[in-house]
């Protein structure tokens, strides 16, 4: 729902296609991707108290609760920042941020790598 | 000036400017929230503990996820309705948004509170007792030092302050010297000299004062001395030089020029060497208590008594306390240790449970835990029947069976009493404790991590509020003036909000559910 992105910026609250915002079917929208949302938080927790060791998948709980996580922030991102119709700039900017961001995620790799430590304990 | 392009889009990139500058500064919060997250990953993967987890109540955790994704919903809906042209409701998005705002930090400081007076103590054997120290209010806490008969104490002149002075309390006996000295109470001191005097903060400054003068005097004289000394001492190093491991010949000529250098500033120097030490004499003997940097006081009167947090302590002893700017109380110790309010018992980290230090202080409860390890363990081996032999290495296991609660191992009148009956707070004895803490970041690194990330996040929730507060009560001039103006600005704070939002929903599963 991005109408700010049009040249012109729209003064007059019409939506990029000329007509007149509905208010009451945006917030409509708006108000199932909440009901998503809570939905997803409702699933995190309850993935949360699975008894993941009696089936013998240990990771279970946190790779689906992240992998949940994950999916609510995409909802939030796409449809409440508006990245579903972005200008290409942003999505430059972004593609960077996830790429280094991700890559911090890995950090800890180099320390369980560490040739000294690793010279020291032998 | 106008500001450029802030409702119309800059054609290169087809955006206005704010929201350019507002993603940009979204990608850079991103990586400073990825750094933090990188860190709890290093730090759980590294632990050599058993990481807390499950530890914190999910409740309130859930309900700040369902409040922040209704701000996330009403924020949205605000700008939608500005696009619309439709004020009053934007402002009633708006409201809900900064309702949801304070409600969140309400819940989050009520958690913080929990933690701030939640205890733990860990005991050298590994055990872990939490609770809550004896007494309920901050003064009267247990936990504290407890020195009395104090009848001298002494200052270091260049560095003690009188701050040590708020930890006096009025002495009954050395059983509880719990009373406060009420104002203008203050000690009478004897100097070494033997003037008796009023130990003041006015007075200490006067002897620092008079210490800080004769030092100054003093150092003068050193480097009048050490010029004079100079060309002598060069000399010496000639000589030395001689059987060094890299020997140089001694220059007799060069040694006689110097030494008839040093003679010569000795005799110049005389008269100076004379008016300094004068001086030095004249000021030691105008205040003889200042003449050195530790200034013993007798007290005079009653002895003194102080309660005193640990913290503030450099070391302690059953005869004396130092305090970390040096002022030491002689005395004698009459409290040394904890009162405790425990509700949970963790022997995770103990070799052998049997003789864990938890039943030095708690005996009666020792054969209701063991009665609970029996049925943890035969309920764990039912449940997970492949993991029969190796239960006891297993986290679950351990978590189950060895961290439990009191009001699992006491009736319900009994376990009650134990926990909130302060005449029922048992007194861990310091010698016994390894560390003591609340659950505050010097907890452990989960804690650490806990509060800097939830930390830093409310931080960011107190500044878009203050901020959407900003467009909420003054944006009505702008609407009427420029619409789009302010439903693009709404869109930037908008999008801050949204991002807090996203942190958040990582933050709760991370933090209290895995």
């Amino acid at each position: 729902m991005d109408h700010s992105t049009d040249t012109p910026v729209h003064q007059d609250g019409h939506d990029s296609h000329g007509a007149p915002m509905d208010l009451a079917k945006t917030v409509r929208s708006y108000l199932k991707v909440g009901g998503v949302l809570i939905l997803g938080t409702f699933l995190t927790v309850a993935v949360a108290y699975v008894p993941w060791m009696q089936t013998g998948v240990h990771w279970a709980d946190t790779t689906i609760g992240l992998l949940i996580a994950t999916i609510k922030v995409s909802f939030v991102g796409l449809l409440f920042m508006h990245l579903n119709h972005e200008r290409g700039l942003i999505y430059k900017v972004l593609f960077f941020t996830i790429i280094f961001s991700i890559a911090m995620m890995f950090l800890f790799v180099l320390a369980f790598l560490d040739p000294i430590k690793a010279a020291l304990l032998n | 000036m106008e500001i450029p392009y802030t409702v119309t889009a800059r054609p290169d990139t087809g955006l206005y400017n704010a929201k350019v500058g507002i993603w940009l500064f979204l990608a850079s919060e991103v990586m400073l929230f990825g750094g933090l997250f990188s860190s709890y990953v290093f730090l759980r993967i590294g632990a050599d503990f058993p990481w807390p987890f499950h530890e914190l109540k999910v409740l309130p955790g859930f309900i700040n996820t369902m409040v922040l994704i209704i701000s996330s919903v009403s924020i949205v809906s605000a700008w939608a309705a500005l696009k619309a042209r439709r004020y009053g409701w934007y402002q009633i998005n708006m409201v809900i948004t900064l309702l949801c705002a304070l409600g969140f930090m309400g819940i989050k400081s009520f958690e913080y509170y929990g933690k701030f007076t939640h205890y733990s103590v860990i005991l050298h054997d590994g055990t872990v007792m939490d609770g809550h120290p004896g007494h309920a209010s901050e003064e009267h806490r247990g936990d504290k030092i407890a020195l009395g008969e104090v009848k001298s104490f002494s200052v270091n002149l260049a560095k003690s302050e009188t701050a040590f002075l708020r930890h006096r309390r009025i002495s009954d006996g050395g059983a509880k010297p719990f009373g406060e000295v009420p104002d203008g109470q203050l000690i009478k001191v004897r100097t070494p000299s033997g003037k008796e005097v009023e130990f003041t903060k006015s007075w200490l400054s006067g002897q620092k004062r008079d210490y800080r003068d004769l030092e100054n005097v003093r150092a003068k004289l050193a480097t009048l001395q050490a010029r004079i000394d100079s060309p002598k001492a060069r000399v010496e190093d000639m000589k030395r030089a001689v059987t060094g491991n890299y020997p140089v010949p001694f220059d007799a000529a060069r040694a006689e020029t110097l030494m008839a250098e040093h003679q010569q500033l000795q005799v110049a120097s005389a008269a100076k060497l004379k008016e300094l030490d004068e001086k030095i004499k004249g000021l030691t003997a105008a205040n003889p208590d200042a003449a050195a940097s530790t200034l013993t006081l007798q007290v005079v009167g009653d002895p003194l008594a102080f309660r005193v947090d640990e913290r503030a302590l450099a070391k302690y002893n059953a005869g004396e306390i130092i305090f970390r700017d040096d002022v030491v109380l002689t005395g004698k110790l009459t409290g040394d240790s904890i009162p405790l309010n425990a509700d949970l018992i963790d022997l995770r980290s103990v070799k052998d449970p049997e003789k864990s230090l938890a039943w030095k202080y708690y005996p009666g409860l020792k054969p209701a835990f063991f009665k609970h390890v029996e049925e943890a363990t035969e309920a764990f081996k039912k449940k997970h029947p492949a993991h029969a032999n190796d239960y006891e290495t297993n986290a679950d296991w351990q978590r189950s069976a060895l961290r439990v609660s009191v009001e699992e191992l006491a009736p319900e009148t009994e376990a009650h009493a134990l926990m909130h009956d302060e005449s029922k707070a048992v007194q861990v004895e310091r010698s016994d404790k390894r560390f003591y803490t609340n659950f505050s970041p010097s907890r452990s690194p989960y804690y650490a991590i806990y509060f800097l990330m939830t930390g830093l996040h409310g931080l960011h929730v107190v500044g878009g509020s203050i901020v959407l507060g900003y467009f909420l009560f003054t944006g009505r001039r702008m609407y009427k003036r420029n619409p789009e103006h302010l439903a693009n600005r709404v869109e930037v704070g908008g999008l801050f909000w949204h991002f807090v939002d996203l942190v958040w929903i990582f933050l709760f599963p991370v933090f209290y559910l895995l």
